[in-house]
């Protein structure tokens, strides 16, 4: 465990426990070794008395004797402090022992002691002096002096045992010292480990700590600021997906400029729309991407003032789409401000605007047209052209032939709107095509004749019945063969043939040698009073709804109008109808 | 210019400005050119005159550049890639003002031919607008994302250019030696076919410039069979 804390714990611990051992050792040892040289002292001091008690020169003779029976080194020093006998040594080696101080305190007290090392022996030696007095006046100085062997030996043993009670204690009080400073740095130690992970990111888990302290407390407190963290990231999580959700599920495209007002993301819908089209847009400022002078005019607008900006723009190189465009700020952190742009697709608004708009146009001209005629000859014949019989009944002719043409087209009109506002009723039922065309193709035979055209007519024996309501069908052939027979010149040729398609619908085709349709134009037919060549077919009587009306009839019977054609060559309008479903007819196929 | 990384982002902005400027430019003149053929081809005069009235736009943005230039020249005394990108950006600028300029010529000149009947369908023309402006764009792409490749790809589509060039130019022949009428008419049209031709040269001296801005080689006259026609 490399923990620091747990070393500065245990240490601290381990010093504490050698430092009170040793003190204790110390204090014992100085104690023992005060009373045992007291007590020397005292044996000292008694011997002394009794030698003191004998006359100076008794005391000259029996010096070896008094040693041994004292078991000490007895001088015998004059008053001057000349050494007058000694026990071990010869006198006249030794100095002048006045000087000495348990010669001083003796002559000052009567009693001095004094404990000296001795070079000669080699230990600490005890020194006790006793003034000789003969009256008051001192005469001389009796010295004891013992080796204090006895003393050196009692504190060796008890610094023996120190070593041996911190050899005894303290592999226990380390176990101990271990053991708690352990305990005191687990928790901590979980605590760090921990928050550790949680600066890390991941804030799962819970914080477990088996004590009852403070630290219980501290751990309880992490727990909740955690708890609290994974509510706020689990709620912004929450707010980060709500707002990708809408911003990959948005219609409208987004791009969010960053700082430095480069593209930094863009939405789903915005690729869709335009952003495909431009390769890799982000990393780039808006010019550099689009290359859109109005875009950047735009964008150079909301900077300047500040304000949002909206604008109707054209953005697409290889499918131009119309977009409105609104760019505002997003509010952040000073100084960290970006830009949101929001396009919103109006393209097919801004067409179905100018359908509206060429609808109304187209209403109006086509109703004015004969209607102007009709008015026209109306006031000639009031100014007095009805007297003459002859040019009155041409007018009336050319009155009722526009009055017929009003007529056709508002029904035309009423048809249409029928349909599409599904008021429009259908009888669907099982019809053989050939017995619809074969009341068909007489209406329009007299016509067919009338331009020396060839009529034809092939359709396989086994084609299944369709889906279809016999009056609408009536209608849907009689525009196309109308169409067909109007713009083919004369002596050409309308062909009529069927097939069963793979997809289970029935295509009826019908062929012209006609003057056809510029390839660009032909997705426009069906469109409403949408004419390829605008005055001539006007002149051939057709009020632009025909093709119309089959498109709107077609989709209401479940099938489809598709048209071929070639400019010159002529043009090939195919019905798909759906086969009457019986189920045998389909699981033949 | 992701990898640099100026301590003065005002430098940095100061810089992006001047990018941002040139394509703005490029994207006016390229709006200019679609116009003044748009004009020709769909006979609207109004529009031609719309092209050349425009044009005071791309000046005034021209100048402005130009100075925004001058000004960081001296002021920043940029090295290495930032002077060479600030050199670069005048050049690009005067070409892109010369292109305006021709868009003009065109505009002009189908004012001029929208008051007569149409000689011809003009099909090489509107084809050799569409590559110029598609060099001019490219040329700008280049610019932006330091693409050499790119840059070499609008050097060489210059020869396509010039090739178109030379067969208007034999074919309004044919019209004139057969009938004297056309030839105002032809020759209008000649000068409409190289004044596009100068402007595929201005775009390929961009893309020039732009490899010069990224590798610090100077590839102006160093093209295989580049054909230097001046002069009408």
């Amino acid at each position: 465990m490399k923990s620091r804390l747990f070393l500065k714990v245990f240490g601290t611990y381990f010093i504490i426990v050698i430092l009170s051992l040793s003190v204790v050792t110390l204090l014992v040892s100085g104690e023992i070794r005060k009373s045992m040289i007291a007590k020397i002292e005292d044996e000292l001091t008694t011997d002394a008395r009794i030698i003191d008690l004998n006359s100076i020169k008794e005391i000259k003779t029996k010096i070896k004797q008094m040693a041994d029976i004292s078991n000490s080194r007895v001088t015998l020093i004059a008053e001057t402090g000349k050494v007058l006998a000694d026990s071990e040594r010869d006198v006249a080696m030794l100095e002048n022992h006045l000087n000495r101080p348990e010669i001083q305190e003796a002559r000052v007290k009567g009693k001095g002691r004094a404990t000296r090392f001795s070079k000669t022996v080699g230990v600490d030696m005890l020194y006790v002096a006793l003034s000789l007095k003969s009256g008051p006046d001192i005469i001389g100085y009796v010295r004891l002096a013992r080796p204090l062997y006895e003393v050196k030996h009692s504190v060796e043993k008890v610094y023996q045992s120190f070593f041996t009670a911190i050899l005894l204690i303290l592999p226990f009080s380390l176990i101990i010292a271990f053991i708690f400073s352990y305990r005191l740095i687990a928790p901590v130690k979980a605590m760090e480990q921990f928050t550790e992970k949680l600066r890390k990111g991941d804030v799962s888990g819970t914080l477990m700590v088996r004590t009852s302290d403070e630290m219980k407390q501290l751990a309880s407190n992490i727990n909740y600021l955690v708890t609290e963290l994974q509510d706020k990231i689990r709620l912004a999580n929450e707010e980060k997906g709500k707002l990708i959700a809408a911003f990959a599920s948005m219609t409208e495209g987004v791009l969010v400029l960053d700082n430095e007002d480069r593209i930094e993301i863009f939405n789903r819908a915005f690729r869709h729309m335009v952003a495909s089209q431009y390769g890799d847009v982000v990393g780039k400022t808006l010019i550099e991407a689009f290359r859109n002078i109005e875009l950047q005019k735009t964008f150079d607008r909301f900077k300047s003032s500040g304000k949002p900006a909206t604008q109707e723009l054209t953005l697409g190189e290889t499918m131009p789409i119309i977009l409105d465009v609104s760019i505002s700020a997003i509010k952040g952190v000073p100084g960290e401000e970006k830009t949101m742009i929001v396009f919103h697709d109006v393209t097919r608004l801004k067409k179905l605007e100018k359908m509206r708009v060429d609808f109304v146009a187209n209403v109006t001209h086509e109703i004015r047209t004969p209607l102007t005629a009709i008015l026209g000859f109306i006031e000639t014949l009031q100014e007095g052209a009805i007297e003459e019989k002859e040019t009155a009944q041409k007018f009336l002719e050319i009155i009722a032939r526009h009055a017929r043409r009003l007529n056709r087209l508002v029904e035309d009109l009423l048809t249409i709107s029928d349909i599409e506002l599904g008021e429009m009723q259908f009888f669907f039922e099982s019809v053989s095509l050939s017995g619809i065309l074969d009341n068909v193709l007489p209406v329009v035979e007299p016509r067919v004749g009338e331009k020396k055209m060839t009529l034809l007519k092939t359709l396989p024996e086994d084609l299944p019945p369709i889906r279809a309501d016999r009056d609408r069908l009536v209608q849907i052939f009689l525009n196309v063969l109308d169409n067909a027979i109007k713009f083919t010149p004369e002596s050409g040729k309308v062909s009529i043939s069927a097939s069963l398609e793979e997809d289970g619908h029935v295509a009826v085709r019908i062929a012209d040698t006609g003057v056809g349709i510029p390839r660009d134009e032909v997705s426009r037919l069906g469109e409403r009073f949408y004419r390829v060549d605008k005055t001539r077919s006007r002149e051939l009587g057709g009020t632009g709804l025909g093709l119309s009306i089959v498109k709107h009839l077609m989709t209401a019977h479940g099938g489809r109008m598709e048209i071929e054609s070639q400019l010159g060559q002529g043009t090939t309008v195919s019905l798909y109808f759906p086969v009457m479903d019986d189920g045998a007819r389909v699981s033949e196929i | 210019m992701e990898e640099r990384r100026h301590t003065s982002t005002h430098y940095e902005r100061e810089l992006q400005e001047v990018k941002n400027g040139l394509i703005y430019v490029g994207a006016l003149t390229e709006k200019a050119i679609r116009s003044a053929m748009a004009s020709l081809l769909e006979r609207d005069s109004d529009l031609a005159r719309q092209v050349v009235a425009e044009d005071d736009q791309i000046d005034a943005i021209d100048m402005e550049l130009e100075e925004k230039c001058i000004r960081l020249l001296a002021l920043r005394q940029p090295a290495a890639r930032d002077l060479r990108f600030i050199t670069t950006a005048i050049k690009i600028n005067g070409h892109l003002e010369r292109i305006g300029d021709m868009a003009v010529n065109i505009a002009q000149k189908a004012i001029i031919l929208n008051e007569e009947p149409q000689l011809k369908p003009y099909i090489d023309l509107p084809r050799m607008a569409d590559i110029t402006r598609e060099m001019i764009k490219e040329s700008l792409d280049a610019l932006v994302n330091e693409d050499t490749d790119l840059a070499n790809r609008v050097r060489n589509a210059e020869n396509t250019v010039d090739c178109l060039n030379d067969q208007i130019f034999r074919e309004l022949l044919t019209f004139m030696m057969e009938d004297p009428r056309t030839i105002h008419r032809a020759i209008l049209i000649m000068q409409i076919s190289k004044n596009l031709e100068r402007i595929a040269d201005h775009a390929k001296g961009i893309a020039d410039m732009v490899i010069y801005m990224v590798t610090g080689e100077s590839v102006r006259h160093q093209f295989p069979a580049e054909t230097e026609t001046e002069s009408p």
